[in-house]
């Protein structure tokens, strides 16, 4: 008799996602106010959009974008859009939280916005974020989970394109090892440029293996829509793997590189902030504890505390990146 | 003078000390401010710290306004509650701190005994242990049994507490820490000319007047 033996990807019937569960239901802004209908106001909003002249629209290449059911895990309730798009970490315009939403939205103009790949490859080019969105084969949706290195977690539905196609299109040579990321640098409509809370513009950078890694994401949109200035328009590094600080904004340089290049926050405090920046809760910040962490819009006026996952629970996925180093060592 | 006349008022005081408690509930229900509703605990959280460390820095700033405005009727008025306004930091202290035990609860209590041992958590701790003795020690038979030079010496820990809340406050931020400037900045100011002035002022007497 042939005893057939499942193979480790072969799934039960049981584990299929319910058809009703792809659909996304982000964790509602307050108990009065359902925010599906973002959804509803975004799809429309994007459809009219479509027929503006471009000069007069945001980057909206790409949109409406297709969802990537392989990067929506269902366990995964999408934090609602208000809270994604009104609290923020973006220096640039204010260091409180509160602050990017007002400011970024100014007269900062995100459209047109032109990105420069440059480095150690073969196609070195500057590009208009919309043509590279389409060069890039349009864009995709992906949810992930969100770890901010101050202990407060979001899980957001981005759209935007895989950095492995934006870094095939750029062509490294085989000296090139690590990516910078360079955010833009105009004093004029960033308020926070003009003070020295940070050394301006601000800078980050991947190991080139784990820029090229499945996950790592270039965004252009959360929630179908083009990506508000507070969250970093037009182009955002996205590392779920990472803390949330690693998400370089407003990107204009794409440079590749042999050695390590520096990073804004690990030149700031390099004891409290490393290169690496996974998430790690049994590696601590030198003023907390990283094994814990805040879910934002999440269990109400008491709110809500979960565990942190090893790699923000991408470990299966990127720890292989990692192996044989000491991540007490390259926090 | 009628801002002297109200700033006397007991009744008034308390008003002033209880509103900035309350506060939170205008973003958090009327306003329905996403900003403050996406963590609403961290909100009060750092509200109440906030709110402390300003009653703290205030009281700081009474006896300091009196040695160098001694005939200036606002600052006599607010002298009357200096124990008022130090016993509020202390309750808006310990209000930020049982928030923070509440904030940190992730299921066991081993990640707060983890985060109150790093300084930036210790100092906060110390400044409110501070804060809860010299209140202890505020009710009017504690003070008369403890005699005025020892409860004197004992209240100068307040300093301490400023000191230590002033860090613990700055170490909270990740950049330069403005607003602990403008919170005790006034307060080391008005010290200093306060001490300067009283060092000028008694050139005879062996003592100089404790002013604390």
């Amino acid at each position: 008799m042939l005893i057939r033996t499942p193979k480790d990807w072969e799934l039960p019937e049981s584990a299929v996602t319910p058809e009703r569960d792809y659909a996304l239901r982000p964790r509602p802004f307050s108990p009065r106010r359902e925010f599906l209908r973002t959804l509803g106001a975004g799809a429309a909003g994007l459809a009219a959009s479509s027929l503006l002249p471009r000069s007069l629209r945001a980057t909206t290449a790409g949109f409406p974008t297709r969802v990537n059911l392989d990067y929506r895990d269902p366990a995964l309730v999408p934090t609602a859009y208000d809270y994604i798009t009104s609290y923020n970490n973006f220096y640039e315009f204010g260091t409180g939280k509160a602050d990017p939403k007002p400011n970024a939205n100014k007269g900062w103009k995100t459209e047109p916005w032109t990105v420069e790949l440059t480095g150690l490859i073969r196609n070195k080019v500057k590009i208009d974020a919309n043509d590279l969105v389409m060069k890039m084969g349009g864009a995709e949706q992906r949810v992930y989970r969100f770890r901010c290195v101050e202990a407060w977690s979001m899980v957001i539905p981005w759209d935007g394109f895989p950095l492995s196609k934006l870094i095939a299109f750029a062509d490294p040579l085989p000296e090139a090892k690590y990516v910078t990321f360079t955010t833009f640098l105009d004093p004029k409509n960033a308020p926070g440029q003009r003070g020295s809370a940070l050394d301006w513009p601000y800078l980050e950078g991947l190991r080139l293996d784990e820029a090229n890694h499945d996950l790592a994401f270039m965004a252009t949109g959360i929630y179908g829509k083009p990506i508000p200035n507070q969250n970093g328009a037009p182009l955002r590094l996205v590392v779920p793997w990472k803390y949330g600080f690693k998400y370089g904004k407003s990107i204009v340089k794409i440079d590749f590189v042999a050695r390590e290049p520096r990073n804004t926050w690990k030149v700031m405090a390099s004891h409290e902030y490393g290169f690496y920046a996974n998430v790690n809760p049994t590696v601590d910040h030198p003023r907390w504890s990283q094994a814990s962490e805040r879910v934002i819009g999440a269990g109400g006026l008491l709110g809500q505390r979960q565990r942190t996952l090893m790699f923000n629970g991408y470990e299966k996925q990127v720890a292989g990146l990692y192996a044989g180093m000491d991540l007490r060592r390259f926090y | 003078m009628f801002a002297a006349a109200l700033l006397r008022s007991k009744a008034f005081v308390w008003i002033v000390l209880v509103l900035p408690g309350l506060w939170p509930a205008w973003p958090l229900f009327v306003r329905q401010d996403p900003s403050a509703l996406t963590d609403p605990l961290k909100f009060i959280l750092l509200h109440y710290g906030f709110v402390a460390c300003v009653l703290l820095a205030t009281v700081l700033t009474f006896s300091p306004l009196r040695v160098l405005f001694p005939r200036w009727d606002i600052a006599l008025a607010l002298n009357r509650h200096r124990r008022l306004v130090g016993v509020s930091s202390f309750a808006y202290a310990l209000l930020h701190f049982s928030v923070q035990v509440l904030y940190v609860y992730d299921g066991g209590f081993e990640t707060l005994a983890k985060e109150i041992r790093k300084p930036f958590q210790l100092t906060g701790l110390a400044a409110l242990l501070i804060l809860l003795v010299l209140t202890i020690t505020s009710v009017n038979a504690l003070i008369r049994r403890m005699g005025a030079r020892r409860w004197k010496n004992l209240h100068r820990l307040v300093y301490v507490a400023a000191l230590l809340a002033a860090y613990h406050q700055a170490d909270a931020r990740k950049t330069f820490p403005l607003q602990v400037v403008w919170i005790f900045g006034p307060v080391l100011l008005l010290q200093i000319a306060r001490v300067w002035k009283q060092r000028r002022g008694t050139p005879a007497r062996a003592v100089p007047t404790p002013g604390a």
